[in-house]
């Protein structure tokens, strides 16, 4: 218990540091998130020290008499510890809403498919923009904190280089063959995606329109899935997706499991959740050398 | 250094040499005639600084909102590892299913340094030319390397140069509609010399690694919406004419020193800039030693060269600035004013001549002219 509470005290100090670093850098964007970040912890602090307190009796004046020195950023009354009545957050965070669209669909994605993807099924919208910060808000907790949170929205990684691929976001506790992306690769998470998606709208009660579009995204874009979005057949579209993932899957698995071993013995935690932009091509450095 | 060569670094003065682009190589092949723009560009001189210190800014460059469309459009077509590009070459090109492979040339290893990329293009590209079986398919943003007048440029085709039965084609996205099957021509015209670009520079890159240009093929596609929607269609776009236009411009760039003996040895488009880069020399002298170099303009000019507002004040009065049309149409002179004395029976030329036979349709013309008028009133 006392490392955690360390740990936290560590993180909340590294964090404090990195918000006024942001503000000074006059970077609104991630001075929020960092906030958020160090509210969060700060909560958990809180949280440690509550079970501590419920542990030991004895230390309950120190605890408390450190809880109203904190200077909480909150409005309103401030949560007391213990307490039941412990109001909830207005909004999920970001993270939350990002782990929730690529739970669904299982692949790494591009954000704007992770937005349209949240939009069609968890009824709430974001903006594209914000997840650009998002990983790279998520990489410095990692670093500064490893594994303190149960998951991480993280890279998914080239399979030459081992690289973080353009625009792709991934979830840190899938299989690392799932993470890296070969030449095929995209063209497999499209149809896995794909199948995804119709199997959660299959899950769903009634028709949603929103949902309808986004699997006439995918059905478009796969031979025999779909002559119009009219005639869309959630059925059909599924099994047009794994024709074609047949004929796709063993020549990308082989890529990926080759990539995967390479990464798991190559590269450090941080590198395997977030590539590496180090030890790059050292066959281009030479001729550019020479 | 050899004596072309410096003779341009003295053309150029001080500033730094600006290199090409497929546009700008695009629009030299669009007026392979002008000695000023093959002059100009051959010595990498910055031609938007110079029209506007002359005196005549041109409002050059693509809108902001019309990047913003191509870049919006491009991003569609190529999301999810170009998921709707791929449709469209299964159905339009009846590309095999298996190949669906998908390499980002944009980045190597998060890095985008362009020499990084072009070792890697060339890389790739040599080995799916060499291997018989699928060894990618579409390459997004390749950078490749073309020789421009002595100097490397580096060009980025806008999409891909993909495989298709053992041969590459290139791809070029475009953000104009296709409507009812008809695009804007000159727009249509200005894609297939880009992409003409780009196959010549994918063939040097190929050639270097001793694969035959016939590897590339001539067929280009052309990606663009369709009718009012945003769904992509693609069109194949012959380009062997633009090629042959490329090659013989690009080989006049070769041989440069030819335009460079008709100028004064000490001709010079320095703005003579000042330790803060503010330029010191009088813009009329500028004007005065741009003007030494002649040009050949003509109305097309005013969407592809940034000298274009000086070059049409400049030939204000002749029959050229009015378009080809126009000019073939009052007989081939010269000069407007000519066209009028001939019209007016002002001048008469000698019986039998090239002049003769236009002064006669020109007295014509003004006849008709006048009787329509008459009746008008």
């Amino acid at each position: 218990m006392t490392e955690h509470v360390e740990s936290l005290e560590r993180r909340i100090g590294g964090l404090r540091t990195a918000v006024r670093e942001a503000v000074l850098a006059g970077d609104r964007e991630r001075a929020a998130a960092l906030r958020r970040d160090l509210r969060q912890a700060e909560q958990d602090w809180e949280d440690a020290l509550t079970q501590a307190e419920a542990a030991t009796p004895q230390e309950a004046p120190p605890v408390q008499a450190v809880r109203s020195g904190a200077a909480q950023p909150t409005v309103g009354p401030a949560p007391r510890p213990g307490s039941e009545a412990r109001e909830p957050a207005p909004l999920l965070p970001l993270r939350e809403h990002v782990h929730q669209a690529l739970s669904l669909l299982t692949v790494p994605a591009a954000p704007r498919l992770i937005a349209t993807v949240h939009e069609a099924f968890f009824a709430g919208t974001f903006a594209t923009a914000r997840l650009t910060s998002l990983k790279r808000d998520e990489e410095r907790s990692f670093r500064s904190a490893p594994f303190a949170r149960p998951y991480y929205i993280c890279a998914a990684l080239t399979a030459d280089l081992l690289a973080p691929a353009r625009g792709l976001l991934a979830i840190s506790t899938w299989p690392m063959e799932r993470r890296v992306i070969g030449s095929l690769s995209l063209r497999v998470d499209f149809l896995t995606a794909a199948i995804r998606v119709v199997e959660a709208i299959e899950r769903l009660p009634g028709p949603v329109p929103a949902t309808r579009r986004l699997l006439w995204r995918f059905a478009a874009s796969i031979p025999g899935a779909a002559a119009a979005a009219a005639q869309l057949d959630p059925f059909a579209v599924r099994q047009a997706a794994a024709a074609e993932l047949d004929v796709h899957q063993a020549t990308d698995q082989h890529v990926r499991q080759a990539a995967a071993q390479r990464a798991r013995a190559q590269l450090d935690d941080a590198q395997q959740l977030f590539g590496t932009r180090t030890q790059l091509a050292p066959q281009i450095d030479r001729r550019r050398g020479s | 250094m050899t004596g072309p060569e410096a003779r341009l670094a003295r053309l150029r003065g001080r500033s730094l040499p600006r290199s090409h682009n497929a546009r700008t190589i695009a629009a030299l092949a669009s007026n392979p005639g002008c000695a000023r723009r093959a002059i100009l560009d051959a010595a990498g001189a910055d031609k938007q600084r110079l029209a506007a210190y002359a005196g005549f800014p041109a409002p050059f460059g693509q809108s902001r909102f019309a990047l913003a469309r191509g870049n919006a459009f491009e991003a569609q077509v190529k999301a999810e590892g170009a998921a709707q590009l791929l449709t469209l070459l299964r159905t339009h090109l009846n590309l095999p299913i298996p190949e669906a492979h998908y390499d980002d040339l944009g980045e190597v290893g998060g890095n985008a340094s362009l020499d990084l990329r072009h070792a890697r293009t060339r890389t790739l590209l040599a080995r799916a030319a060499a291997s018989q079986d699928e060894a990618g398919t579409m390459f997004d943003h390749p950078l490749l390397r073309l020789e421009v007048g002595g100097r490397h440029a580096f060009l980025e085709p806008d999409l891909v140069a993909f495989r298709l039965h053992g041969r590459f084609h290139v791809i070029e996205i475009k953000s104009f509609a296709v409507i009812d099957g008809q695009a804007d021509g000159d727009k249509v015209a200005a894609a297939a010399i880009q992409s003409a670009v780009y196959v010549l520079a994918l063939r040097d890159a190929l050639a270097e690694q001793h694969i035959p240009p016939e590897a590339v093929s001539h067929e280009t596609i052309l990606v663009c919406p369709e009718n009012f929607s945003n769904r992509p269609v693609a069109v194949s776009l012959d380009v062997r004419k633009q090629l042959t236009v490329l090659r013989r411009q690009l080989s006049r760039m070769a041989r440069i020193a030819d335009l460079l003996d008709l100028l004064p040895p000490d001709l010079t488009f320095d703005l003579d800039p000042d330790r803060d880069g503010v330029p010191r020399r009088r813009p009329a002298e500028l004007a005065a030693a741009i003007r030494q170099v002649e040009a050949r303009y003509a109305p097309e000019c005013l969407s592809t060269c940034e000298m274009c507002f000086f070059c049409r004040d400049e030939a204000r009065g002749c029959t050229a600035a009015l378009g080809r049309d126009a000019r073939e149409e009052l007989g081939g002179v010269e000069h407007v004013q000519t066209v009028l004395r001939l019209a007016g029976r002002i001048d008469r030329p000698a019986p039998g001549t090239d002049l003769a036979e236009a002064a006669a349709l020109l007295r014509q013309a003004a006849r008709l002219r006048a009787e329509a008028l008459r009746e008008a009133v």
